[in-house]
This record gives structure tokens, C-alpha cells and sequence, in this order.
């Protein structure tokens, strides 16, 4: 017996083996019927954050780091939500119940910033709540110009009370240690409220301060949505100066720079050309793109750009 | 014949255990205390008192499968029995196979009685719709397949391990259990590869026993405005898990006791 194996151990074994070879098939189906009902609810047991501090026992630190990692969850699901509704309804939730756990989590802050204000479906769309959420955290960091920087964001992007952001950039221009270009964009906000350069400013400088990948991706994703978008517009712009100078819009973009309107057809960042509809004229992004999903800019400021493009290469 | 000749005599075995008594006792009063807190809510007193009972069930189920599924062969072996029990014609692969039935045995008979608990005090409650009770069958019958699950493990540790350690295991594997989808989604926002594969094979690995949780008292109070109707797909495919995975566990058990040396 020791030392050989029996059939009958051979058999057990074997009927073992394929039973576990099973098993990862039987999990994905059922994996697949759970994911296809409405089971999982967005659910938090405790709402309220004081009771949740007083059931840690003292664990405040770690209960606070698991309702982080939940909070984080939430942002992991932003890929989700570019193929079906997710509902951020409990991240304010988490987020209050984090910071009131470890008041010194300054990412929490942070991550409800950005996050939390940003517009369904890629955020939740509560600016207000985010506002609020940054006003703790300025309160447990008042030194912290990053803060005061993220809530003028807010301010300027889903509220659009630009004059407000001005405000309190220029706040924040005062903290100490804060740089210098703080001085710059409130100028900016207060007095040309709105401005395009203003837009590309924010997004650029957030690209450079953020420490989280996640905060500078999504700044990335917002640069790359710009510049999308002005070479979508010049490009139709050229389509239409075209069609002024020849009676009929081009057949490819292509034709623009054979007739001499153009050195150049811009491509989208990855290289990949803008799809041209010659019967309406529009331009917009290849389907075969690899940037992958991109940003709805909260901010419309086409009419603005294509008057600036006409100043400078004239109506015609 | 002679693996339910050993499955009742666990299963006797087990009823003069007190711990047993203790465990069931508690959970009774659990279900019952549910009415209190029932009482302290604002609505969905039945809510409050399903899920609780649910929770029990669960709860002190698995504590029942622990506690004694890890002394099932330890005992034998302490005792000097199995000797005596090895010396007749009954082959290992017999013996622990009776010994998980008589086990599994036991546990059917004390879910019945904190089912029957909980259907009381739903009934002390009143309010709910006849087919309340019928609706709450199928979650304690994936509370069963659970139990199953937990058995077979702490069966498999027993085989080889003392109970103080059976039981840390069985009940560490347990509790990793219920975070296999946190698992899964953490490896899916990990950034290296090879940390994604490690947490999908863990995901296949640990005994899935949030697969049990599909039904709850969302699925059970039909008049409820958060009712989602049962998944019996789920729930037909929860069931092949869960023999397939016991399974698996029985074989290990039987494979780790036939190669054991009793000399």
C-alpha cells in the first residue's frame, strides 16, 4: 500500500482531476447568470460614518483603509461605464466615512474631488457633495494648495461658476509654498471666464501635479479629448473654406492639401486618420482608433474655437 | 451498507455532543432576538428578521461543520478506535465517507430546527405572504450546499492536521472565501500580469462560498419593492459547484487517510 498507488487511488485521482478541471467552467456560467440578474446592489451598511468609527473598536486606521479600497473600486468601474449605467450613488458615502475614519487620508480628498463631480456616467456627477468633501479636507490640511487648486476645478468645470474658481485659485495662490502659475490661472478665471486656454491650462497642470496614475490618466484622456476636438473642428473648417472656393465639399480630406488649403491632414495621437463624411462635411474620430475610450468634454467651446480660426486664416 | 453503518453512528455520535446543543441554542435565540430588532427599525421588520435568520443559519451551520468536522478523524485516532474499526473489512475510502455523511446528516437535521426557528418567528411577526416560507427554501438549501463545502474541508485538514490547526484553517480558507470576486476585481485593477493570473487562479482555487449567498431576503419577501426573483439557473449551477467542489475535497480526504500509517 505505502509507497505504490492502488487503481482505486489512481481512479480517486483521476475523477479529482477532472472534477477540477470543471470547476472553472461551472464558476464562469455561473458567474455569467449571476452577472446577467440585477443582483449586486450598490448597498453600505452603515450610512452614517460616526456609527461606523464607534463599531471599529479602534481599528479606525484599517477600517478606514477597506472603505478607501471600496471607494477605489468605484473608480476601477469607469471602464465599465462606458458600456453600461453604473451608479456611483454611495461614493460621497465612502468617501465621508473614509475621511471621518482617517482624517489624514489626503487622497480621499482628492480622489472626491475629481471623481465625485465629475458628470454621469464617467463620475457621479455631485459637484456640490465633492465641494464639500474638499472643504473637510482643506480644513484637516489647510496648507495644502492641491486642495484648494482641485476644488477651483470643480468650480470651473461642473459648476461652471468660473468667476468662483477664480476665487479660489487665487486662495490658493496665497498658501504658502504654493507655485507661482496659480497666480496666472486665477487671473485667467477671473477675467476671461471660460477661455479655452484657460481649459487646456487646468487639464495640463493637473497632468503634471497629479501623483496618482489614475488622476493623470484621466487628465491625459481630457488632453487628448481637446486636441481630438480642435483637430476635428479645423479640419472641418478647411472643409468648408473648400467648399466656399470650389462649390463642392472634397471628396477625401486629402483633397485639402492638394488644393493648398492645407500642408498636412492631422491624425488622431495614435496615428490613426479622422474619418471624413463628404456629404455632411463632419469630421470625427476613427472607430479604429487606439486611444481607447475618451472623454465628453464638459465645456463646448466650438464657436469660440472657429472664430479664432477665422481671425486668423480669414472667413474664406 | 457499511458507510451509512459509520454515517449513524456519527451521526449519534454527534448529538451527544454538547457543543451542538450550545451552538443550536444560540442560534435559536439569534432568530428570535431578531424580532427586537425587527421592532427597531423603520419598515422591513420581516427584512430584518430573514436576514438575521439567514445569517444564523449560516452562521452557526459552518461553526457546527468546523467544530466537529475537525475532530471526525482525530477523535478516532486519539481514542485508539480506528484501529479497532480498520481491523473489519471496511476500507478507509468507507470510513470517511461514512464519517462526512453522518456529519452532513447531522447538520441537515440542525438546519431544520433553526429553519423551523426563523419560520416560527416569521410567523410571530406576521405579515407575510404564504409563499414567504416556500421562497425561503432555497436559500437554506444553498446554506446546506455551503455547510457541505465547509465540512469537506475541515474533513480534509482532520485527515492530517490537529483540530486546533483544522480548525484555523478551515475557518481561514472560509472567510477567504467570501472575498473571492474582491479578489478577482483587485487582480483586474492590478497593473501587472502576473498578479492578475495569480488572483484568477485563487479565484478558482479557494472555495467560492459567496456563490452560496445568490439567495437572499431580497429574493425571499415577494410583496417587498426590492424583490428580484430567484436565479434558479444560479442556483442549478451553485448546486454542481457544490458537489463537484465537496467532491474534490472528499477525494483529497480519502486519498491523505489511505496513504496515513497507523503503525
Amino acid at each position: 500500500m505505502k509507497g505504490t498507488l492502488s487503481i482505486g487511488a489512481i481512479q480517486l485521482i483521476l475523477a479529482c482531476a477532472i472534477s477540477a478541471a470543471l470547476i472553472k467552467p461551472v464558476q464562469d456560467r455561473l458567474d455569467d447568470r449571476v452577472g446577467k440578474s440585477t443582483k449586486v446592489l450598490d448597498l453600505l451598511y452603515f450610512g452614517s460614518p460616526t456609527a461606523v468609527k464607534r463599531l471599529a473598536l479602534g481599528y479606525d486606521g484599517l477600517l478606514a483603509d477597506v472603505y478607501w479600497m471600496r471607494a477605489i473600486q468605484y473608480y476601477g468601474r469607469r471602464e465599465e461605464a462606458q458600456r453600461r449605467p453604473v451608479l456611483y450613488g454611495n461614493l460621497a458615502a465612502l468617501l465621508d466615512i473614509t475621511t471621518t475614519l482617517d482624517p489624514h487620508l489626503l487622497n480621499a480628498y482628492r480622489f472626491g474631488g475629481v471623481f465625485l463631480g465629475e458628470p454621469e456616467p464617467m463620475g457621479a456627477g455631485q459637484p456640490q457633495e465633492a465641494i464639500r468633501i474638499i472643504d473637510r479636507g482643506i480644513r484637516a490640511f489647510p496648507l495644502e494648495w492641491h486642495l484648494r487648486f482641485d476644488k477651483g476645478f470643480i468650480y470651473f468645470w461642473y459648476v461652471s461658476d468660473y468667476r468662483k474658481a477664480g476665487d479660489v485659485w487665487l486662495e490658493a495662490s496665497r498658501v504658502p509654498g504654493a507655485p507661482k502659475w496659480l497666480e496666472g490661472l486665477a487671473a485667467m478665471g477671473l477675467s476671461k471666464s471660460g477661455a479655452v486656454e484657460t481649459a487646456r491650462m487646468l487639464w495640463q497642470r493637473q497632468y503634471d501635479e497629479a501623483e496618482r496614475a489614475e488622476v493623470k490618466e484621466n487628465a491625459r484622456k481630457y488632453l487628448l479629448t481637446m486636441q481630438i476636438n480642435e483637430d476635428c473642428w479645423t479640419l472641418e473648417f478647411f472643409v468648408e473654406k473648400f467648399r466656399k472656393r470650389f462649390g463642392r465639399r472634397p471628396a477625401m480630406l486629402q483633397d485639402l492639401v492638394s488644393s493648398g488649403l492645407l500642408k498636412d491632414v492631422a491624425r488622431d495621437p495614435s496615428r490613426v486618420p479622422y474619418r471624413y463624411d463628404p456629404a455632411s462635411g463632419r469630421v470625427r474620430i476613427s472607430p479604429e482608433t487606439q486611444l481607447g475610450y475618451l472623454k465628453k468634454m464638459p465645456y463646448d467651446y466650438r464657436d469660440p474655437f472657429l472664430k479664432k480660426l477665422e481671425e486668423r486664416y480669414g472667413p474664406d | 451498507m457499511k458507510i451509512l453503518t459509520i454515517g449513524r453512528n456519527t451521526f449519534r455520535e454527534n448529538i451527544r455532543d454538547k457543543i451542538l446543543y450550545n451552538l443550536i441554542l444560540f442560534a435559536l435565540l439569534m432568530i428570535l432576538s431578531s424580532i427586537a430588532l425587527g421592532q427597531l427599525t423603520l419598515g422591513h421588520e420581516a427584512k430584518v428578521i430573514v436576514d438575521l435568520g439567514l445569517g444564523s443559519i449560516s452562521i452557526f451551520g459552518t461553526l457546527i461543520a468546523i467544530f466537529i468536522g475537525i475532530s471526525l478523524v482525530y477523535k478516532e485516532l486519539e481514542k485508539r478506535t480506528v484501529y479497532a474499526l480498520l481491523a473489519k473489512p471496511i476500507h478507509r475510502w468507507e470510513f470517511i465517507t461514512g464519517k462526512y455523511l453522518g456529519l452532513l446528516f447531522t447538520l441537515l437535521v440542525n438546519v431544520a430546527i433553526m429553519a423551523a426557528g426563523l419560520m416560527l418567528t416569521l410567523l410571530y411577526q406576521g405579515g407575510i405572504e404564504r409563499y414567504t416560507y416556500l421562497n425561503l427554501l432555497p436559500a437554506i438549501y444553498l446554506t446546506l450546499l455551503s455547510l457541505m463545502v465547509t465540512t469537506a474541508l475541515a474533513l480534509v485538514f482532520s485527515t492530517f492536521s490537529t483540530p486546533a490547526l483544522s480548525a484555523l484553517f478551515t475557518f481561514f480558507l472560509w472567510v477567504a472565501g467570501h472575498f473571492n470576486a474582491d479578489l478577482l476585481e483587485f487582480g483586474n485593477l492590478a497593473k501587472t500580469p502576473g498578479l492578475k493570473w495569480l488572483t484568477r487562479v485563487f479565484y478558482y482555487v479557494i472555495p467560492n462560498i459567496s456563490n452560496f449567498k445568490v439567495i437572499d431576503s431580497r429574493n425571499v419577501i415577494q410583496a417587498a419593492a426590492y424583490f428580484e426573483p430567484i436565479n434558479y439557473a444560479a442556483l442549478g449551477w451553485v448546486t454542481v459547484y457544490g458537489i463537484l467542489y465537496s467532491g474534490i475535497l472528499l477525494g483529497i480526504a480519502v486519498l491523505i487517510f489511505s496513504r496515513r500509517d497507523f503503525k
